[in-house]
């Protein structure tokens, strides 16, 4: 299943080309680097402080149909956390495949624990999760 | 802040975005709906600004 990760900013292009090739944390990294000069798409998605013209931090998950399923919006100095990401990212693929399932907050991988929900699942969830 | 034209569970429109290739070392410009038409997932990662800190 392909994902394309694009990083987004309100920097051009150009100020991305020469940022990549100068920090060496960033020598490994492969993804499209998205310059919204405009702050258009920034605003579509609701992250653009029109107070500073920069975008705040966040996270949106759209699957291969265009619905968006998964947003997370982290003031400036709050940075994300990767495994949290990726644990949304992985409980997406996996109910889009198993659409009768649905993935607890305690579910991280392939393997863990899911629902299946149920009429006789109202008010067992605490059964259904131990069992 | 701004109007937002995006709900969870809701088709996003389509947009575009300039883009650098660190890959392909070059310039080029992608759109959700050519992202779509390949069948991609697609992870908008926003943060503020190049050449800051977290």
């Amino acid at each position: 299943m392909g994902v394309e990760v694009i990083t987004v900013s309100t920097d051009t292009p150009y100020t991305h080309l020469a940022w990549r090739k100068h920090e060496k944390e960033l020598h490994d990294v492969k993804y499209l680097m998205g310059a919204d000069s405009t702050g258009n798409v920034s605003r579509m998605f609701g992250v653009y402080d029109p107070s500073s013209g920069l975008s705040l931090r966040g996270t949106f998950l759209i699957n291969p149909e265009g619905v968006l399923l998964n947003t997370e919006c982290n003031y400036y100095n709050l940075g994300r956390n990767i495994d949290e990401i990726l644990r949304k990212f992985k409980a997406n693929i996996y109910m889009a495949r198993k659409s009768h399932e649905v993935c607890p907050s305690k579910w991280k991988d392939e393997g863990d624990k899911t629902l299946t929900p149920s009429a006789q699942m109202v008010g067992q969830v605490h059964e259904a999760l131990v069992d | 802040m701004c109007e937002v034209l995006v709900k969870i569970g809701q088709p996003v429109p389509d947009f575009e975005l300039a883009v650098y290739d660190p890959v392909k070392n070059d310039f080029g410009k992608i759109t959700l709906q050519e992202l779509k038409s390949q069948k991609k997932w697609t992870l908008l990662f926003f943060y503020p600004a190049d050449f800051t800190f977290v």
